[in-house]
């Protein structure tokens, strides 16, 4: 069964890749044009203004970027806001790994099951599901009072950056399963066989076979993760307090509040150019060469 | 000649007794098909707000003959953006507390008030570019079974954590709340006379001394939920959703001394297409009926002076325009936080960054 699945997979790609390099230099082209067009005038084009504006509001200059990194609190927030993405990001993968990894291995009725489990909560909008975590980490809370029950004491949940990352991690996990299983379902299994077959232990099977194998998907889900935690609004201003806001809301503030769209603007560019670093260092990570078993 | 001289001047005097009788507005009324084949757009913050602000309308709707529609929520960074574009379809918006001062004659026109009708509204309410909407309050809810014997009895008691141990929840939700921070200054030992952006920091220190547990509150529903679940022994809330909570079961009790006003405010944008119909409509808007209606479809207080909304107990207890309750009221400095805005934003968001 698996053996045919990866036969029929391990021809197709080296050959459709060549075709579709080839076609691409013509016509298709003009496939992605209604896309790029979308993306200039929905994306581009807003972005380049945002920029503008927080050099030419209220004058031209640097004044918005001096106001950014001159006032404590938002050097605070920006480096609150990575560490909140980078712990959310720590906790998807933890929770991600192994299920996508039990969807590579089910049979297709239950890998049905776990897709629907991971869809399902992604097609509730996403205040109701952050009130629902509202409802679940109070201090009076569901989880709270099992605790209690059980003799344990409690543990503050809510309106601390534990919550808020419990919180944001549900909300992104599917961000982190769906890349983590599109790539793990071509991994190979009898590559882990070979390996115990050449006497490694179980352990050491995964973590010098499977676990390389698998990192495409783990860059791939962990960059989707930790970019779209980055920019979370609702999640934290709900379940965190005043130590736990992310740079979102400021900027928000500024603008919504305040009307101060040059302000506004010289945060999110910050926030942009900070993640564009990031990735750029993590860049050479992604590129690792690596062989899978795609006949290549 | 001298006679046809006569005619002329008492036809003209006829015309304009005529005319100023029509233009002299009465609180709630709008002539028959005045406004046929026109549109407005009144926008608001949705929800049972928005509706009950709708149906308060629908009389005016019916006999002008415009046709209303409905937009929102109200976001000033959105008007900016139509004003400056010279596009405004916003015709007559709700706005918050203070937008209306801030922006007077920039983005919203000053008022027309031979337009409008407001000799029945309560005093101290209107402003050059603004009337009210509606009025509520932010009232102290305490937690009637933790403060049995000793419950507090002003916001001082709110701001002192030793006599009055246990936790504490007041607004967070982005917005600035003058009156909350001049309580804090008064608890604080300060006076709110002559404030001084000093005073601000002084204010912020003493809501830091309620401790890291305290809870800021984001939205409304968020608020009622403290209250039902029991989460904060006391919380700031506005009266609506301290109603709800009562309703719903939750054993608070609201501490009616110096409850802070708080209004919403109608207003006209700069550059409507037909300021004329955008002040009728706010004229009918502060009728007595149309308040009625709003009061009982929202539980909001109505600002007509005579309104008397058909509401259940509960609903008439948190209404905040009994006379007695008037009296307890206490009214934010808007000229000092109008012209302090971005300071005091600036400070105040700093605390709600937890600096």
């Amino acid at each position: 069964m698996t053996a045919r699945a990866t036969d029929s997979r391990t021809a197709v790609p080296a050959v459709a890749a060549d075709d579709r390099r080839r076609w691409f230099r013509g016509q298709a082209f003009w496939l992605v044009a209604p896309a790029l067009l979308l993306l200039v005038i929905c994306l581009g084009l807003p972005l380049a203004i945002v920029t503008l504006r927080s050099f030419s509001e209220p004058q031209w200059g640097w004044q918005n970027y001096a106001w950014f990194f001159g006032t404590p609190v938002n050097l605070t927030v920006l480096q609150r806001t990575f560490t909140i993405s980078a712990w959310v990001t720590l906790v998807c993968l933890i929770a991600g790994y192994p299920y996508a990894y039990l969807m590579t291995a089910v049979g297709p009725k239950m890998r049905l099951i776990l897709i629907l489990c991971v869809l399902v909560p992604f097609w509730v909008s996403g205040v109701v599901r952050t009130l629902a975590w509202v409802i679940l980490l109070q201090d009076s809370g569901v989880i709270n009072s099992v605790i209690r029950a059980a003799g344990l004491g409690s543990v503050k949940l809510i309106r601390t950056q534990t919550g808020v990352v419990i919180g944001m991690a549900q909300v992104l996990l599917p961000f982190m399963i769906l890349p983590l299983y599109s790539v793990m379902k071509t991994i190979d299994l009898r590559l882990m066989q070979a390996a115990r077959s050449l006497g490694a232990s179980p352990a050491r099977a995964f973590a010098q076979v499977y676990l390389p194998l698998s990192l495409p998907g783990v860059y791939a889900g962990a960059i989707i993760v930790f970019i779209l935690a980055l920019g979370f609004y609702i999640t934290p201003a709900l379940l965190g307090g005043p130590r736990s806001t992310m740079l979102s809301t400021l900027i928000q503030n500024q603008v919504l509040s305040l009307l101060n769209w040059g302000r506004g603007g010289a945060m999110g560019v910050v926030l942009l150019i900070a993640t564009f670093v990031l990735l750029a260092l993590a860049a050479p990570l992604t590129r690792q060469p690596h062989k899978t078993g795609s006949g290549r | 000649m001298k006679k046809i001289g006569q005619v002329t001047a008492l036809g003209l005097l006829m015309i304009t007794t005529a005319a100023l009788a029509q233009s002299k507005p009465v609180a709630g009324e709008v002539a028959e098909g005045s406004l046929k084949d026109k549109t407005l757009t009144f926008v608001s913050y949705g929800g049972i707000y928005q509706d009950g602000q709708i149906a308060a309308l629908k009389e005016f709707v019916d006999k002008s003959g415009v046709t209303l529609l409905s937009d929102g929520p109200t976001e000033i960074s959105k008007l900016q953006a139509q004003v400056e574009s010279g596009n405004v379809t916003w015709d007559v918006v709700d706005t918050g507390d203070f937008p209306p001062y801030v922006y007077c004659g920039k983005l919203f026109q000053k008022l027309d008030l031979s337009k409008i009708d407001t000799s029945n509204i309560p005093e101290g309410q209107i402003s050059e570019c603004s009337v009210p909407a509606m009025n509520y309050g932010v009232v102290l809810m305490y937690n009637t079974e933790k403060y049995k014997d000793n419950p507090p009895k002003s916001w001082k008691d709110f701001f002192d954590i030793e006599k009055f141990p246990g936790s504490r929840a007041l607004e967070g939700s982005g917005d600035l709340s003058g009156g909350m921070i001049e309580q804090a200054l008064l608890a604080a030992g300060g006076s709110v006379e002559n404030m001084t952006v000093a005073d601000i920091d002084k204010a912020i220190e003493k809501v830091k001394s309620l401790g890291p547990d305290t809870i800021f509150w984001k939205t409304g529903a968020d608020s009622q939920q403290l209250a039902e679940s029991g989460e904060a022994d006391m919380i700031a809330m506005w009266t609506g959703r301290a109603m709800t909570a009562v309703k719903n079961g939750a054993a608070y009790t609201p501490v009616w001394q110096d409850w802070l006003v708080v209004m919403d405010q109608m207003t006209i944008p700069m550059g409507v297409k037909d300021p004329d119909a955008a002040h009728a409509l706010i004229n009918a808007y502060v009728g007595k009926s149309a308040q009625e209606t709003l009061a009982k479809t929202t539980s909001y207080t109505p600002i007509h002076k005579d309104a008397k909304p058909e509401v259940d107990e509960v609903t008439a207890a948190f209404m905040t325009n009994t006379p007695d309750k008037l009296k307890l009221g206490y009214q934010q400095n808007i000229k000092f936080w109008v012209e302090n805005f971005e300071v005091a934003n600036e400070k105040w968001n700093a605390l709600m960054a937890g600096n």
